[in-house]
């Protein structure tokens, strides 16, 4: 009678060592091209140049197979590695999408053709993605969309919106999901497909949205008749829905679901180590527990999809389980600090944590909202 | 899971489901028919010697290996010292003394020990079950050693009064009859050991209570549908699903070696995240259960009471936090590395 089940996966010597390699290339890069750390990088700091020196070392594209230009690593390494991108606050959000889920639907469901022209190009950090999933009427509810793409001579005809979608500004492509046929009411998961198009075609207009923050991360994409080639369908014509929840699974199990605010944490304890109370002390040691227990879930999903299993419900448990940890975290650089007034922190660890604070809102609905992670779950134990 | 380890499982999951309901845990009564045929199994299928040495006559098993064998015994709320006689018979294995063929329970809370002429006297604190075992195992400290120290029962038992669902027994004793004493080992710490067990145990009960939660909800009905229908209700639940889940990921630090079951590190992380579990499961399925949930004849009670106990054992999560926040503190790494060691 276990109902999820997250297998102990050892981490053994060779991944020990790519830990210290990655965090030495992180350092000399760090000090050579005048890096500065960021909080919520994966969302926030992108740096073309950097995703391509990652690409240059061999940690991008990991597990996608050799002959496509991948490296053929395990997704034990790839996971090592975006764990110590993260807690470094790297420039990742270039190609943080293309290399966390498109590539590997591409790897998937796409031609020989898609595989050959785009993956190595992911590989080498040069080639970066948005998702087009969200649309103006279709938050929670994803399958509403009204994107549509209408079958025509040469291939496929693109109308519609996305919104939300993360980097658009700077990527070349994205994977949208859009109607191929009516919506049937009776089965709303059918008759969905998902395009690869190229950002840079006619008709694609791309605008930004400011955050709350006044960061223009995100974005509204608006397909105005754009004409798609026959080979711009990925995988199966009306199985979106079905590829989609795979590549959701890849969205959110990984470890930027708790640690993308890990370096407020980690400056916070360098500055005050020494004036903690012992009720900081104490909200200190929880946050270790949960955050340790919160990367053996993540890296024993790494492991499941290595060995092709579906891990679609443990996802969705790192994922509400990293977002609640991550509001917590505030609350407990809170607790942390009852003897430290915020004026008396330096300025760095002032700007990490109102960023933090500002942030976090969009932590439990980004990638799936909290409601809809749970709907997950009471599915999965039966209840709906 | 190890072939072996499977095998077993399957011969303790019979048992269990043969022999271990309601009833017998609200009548834990030595002199039952139940709960003899109950330690007759148990006993005769050499289940208490999972980890004692096979030159001792036992399977040889690493904690590790028993890990989903003390997590089946809580799932089934068994009510007798089945898991205190595993870990018993492990400690005098590891002392190269060769096991007992009946129950043994065991505490390390202990006063005033005195040991002459192969008697011990004292008080011994806090001891599962007393009334269904005949010996007793206790590390206790004697001038700055501790010993491993088994001895009969007797003298004067006390039933502690809490919120438990196992009995639990205070005992002065006076001069009883030791059976074995050896010096403990540098290597073992038995708090530690006790510790995770009881993480284990409360990952086990916790399961056990989610899966009362969903059956309870499939079958209730108000307002002409089941409660498994109501979004409040599916909340809850998948909130105590979330925290089942993590209380099984944070045993984690405890596989692969018998030395995380003494590490200090990988003692904390479990214990708090359980303890912290533990609280936010008894809330939610006692509001999901409603009144149901209270009575003592429905069994959800068994399970959230020995939750109850088991948290506040040993210093509760607060107390481990702290112990774990000051480990890391004093360790002058950083967080990262600290995690990562």
């Amino acid at each position: 009678m276990t109902y999820f089940n997250f297998p102990h996966i050892e981490e053994d010597d060779n991944l020990k060592n790519l830990r210290n390699d990655v965090k030495s290339f992180l350092k000399t890069t760090f000090n050579s091209n005048n890096i500065k750390p960021q909080a919520d990088a994966w969302m926030y700091s992108a740096n073309p140049e950097f995703s391509k020196k990652l690409g240059e070392k061999g940690w991008l594209g990991m597990s996608f197979p050799k002959k496509y230009g991948g490296r053929e690593k395990t997704m034990l390494e790839r996971y090592v590695i975006t764990e110590e991108l993260l807690v470094a606050g790297a420039p990742v959000a270039a190609h943080w999408i293309a290399d966390r889920q498109s590539g590997s639907q591409i790897i998937r469901y796409g031609t020989e053709k898609q595989k050959k022209e785009i993956i190595p190009k992911i590989s080498s950090g040069e080639c970066f993605f948005a998702i087009g999933m969200s649309e103006p009427d279709s938050g929670s509810d994803l399958a509403s969309v009204k994107t549509f793409a209408k079958k025509t001579a040469d291939g496929w005809e693109l109308t519609g919106r996305k919104i939300w979608s993360t980097g658009a500004h700077l990527s070349h492509y994205m994977i949208v999901l859009a109607r191929t046929e009516k919506l049937d009411e009776k089965n709303r998961h059918s008759g969905l497909s998902q395009f690869l198009v190229n950002l840079k075609l006619p008709g694609v207009e791309i605008n930004p949205i400011e955050d709350m923050t006044h960061q223009k991360h995100f974005n509204e994409t608006v397909f105005n008749n754009v004409k798609l080639n026959k080979d711009a369908l990925l995988g199966e014509e009306g199985m979106g829905w079905q590829q989609v929840v795979g590549e959701l699974a890849l969205e959110r199990s990984g470890p930027e679901r708790f640690l993308s605010h890990y370096i407020l944490l980690d400056n916070f304890i360098s500055e005050f180590r020494s004036k903690m109370s012992e009720m900081g002390i104490t909200s200190l040691g929880k946050i270790i527990s949960e955050l340790q227990t919160l990367r053996m879930m993540s890296f024993s999903i790494a492991w499941m999809i290595q060995e092709k299993k579906s891990p679609d419900v443990q996802a969705a448990f790192v994922k509400e389980a990293g977002n609640v940890f991550e509001k917590k975290l505030i609350e407990t650089i809170r607790e942390m600090s009852n003897l430290i007034p915020f004026e008396e922190w330096s300025s760095s660890l002032k700007s990490l944590f109102q960023d933090a604070t500002l942030r976090i809102p969009a932590n439990s609905l980004r990638g799936g909202t909290s409601e809809i992670m749970r709907g997950i779950i009471s599915k999965q134990l039966g209840l709906r | 899971m190890k072939d072996e380890v499977k095998i077993i499982l399957d011969i303790c999951d019979k048992i269990l489901l043969k022999n271990v309901d309601h009833h017998l845990r609200l009548n834990p009564e030595s002199n039952s028919t139940q709960f003899k045929t109950l330690k007759d199994e148990i006993i005769s299928s050499e289940l208490t010697k999972l980890l004692v040495k096979e030159d001792l006559g036992g399977a040889g098993m690493t904690l590790n290996d028993i890990i989903p064998i003390v997590q089946l015994s809580a799932q089934y709320g068994t009510p007798i010292p089945f898991i205190e006689t595993i870990i018993s018979n492990f400690l005098l294995s590891e002392l190269n003394i060769k096991p007992e063929n009946d129950f043994i329970t065991l505490t390390n809370k202990t006063e005033n020990i005195i040991i002459k002429s192969d008697k011990i006297s004292g008080t011994f604190k806090s001891i599962p079950y007393l009334n269904l075992a005949e010996k007793i195992l206790v590390e206790t400290e004697i001038k700055n050693q501790k010993y491993i120290i088994l001895f009969k029962k007797g003298g004067k038992l006390k039933l502690q009064k809490n919120f438990l669902s196992e009995p639990k027994f205070d005992l002065d004793a006076a001069e009883l009859e030791i059976i074995s004493m050896m010096e403990k080992p540098e290597q073992i710490d038995v708090q530690n050991l006790l510790i995770n067990v009881r993480s284990i145990q409360s990952f086990g009960a916790m399961e056990k209570i989610l899966k009362l939660c969903i059956e309870y909800c499939s079958q209730r009905k108000q307002f002409g549908r089941t409660l498994s229908k109501f979004q409040m209700i599916q909340n809850h639940i998948s909130e105590i699903a979330l925290e089942v889940a993590a209380s099984g990921a944070s045993l984690s630090t405890l596989k692969n070696n018998n030395k995380n079951f003494y590490n200090l590190k990988s003692t904390a992380i479990p214990k708090i995240r359980t303890g912290i579990a533990s609280g936010k499961v008894i809330a939610l399925s006692h509001q999901v259960h409603g009144a149901m949930g209270f009575t003592k004849e429905y069994e959800l009670s068994y399970f959230t009471k020995a939750l109850n106990s088991w948290r506040n054992e040993f210093g509760n999560e607060i107390y481990w936090q702290n112990i774990l926040g000051k480990l890391f503190l004093n360790q002058n790494k950083n967080l990262w590395e600290f995690l990562n060691h």
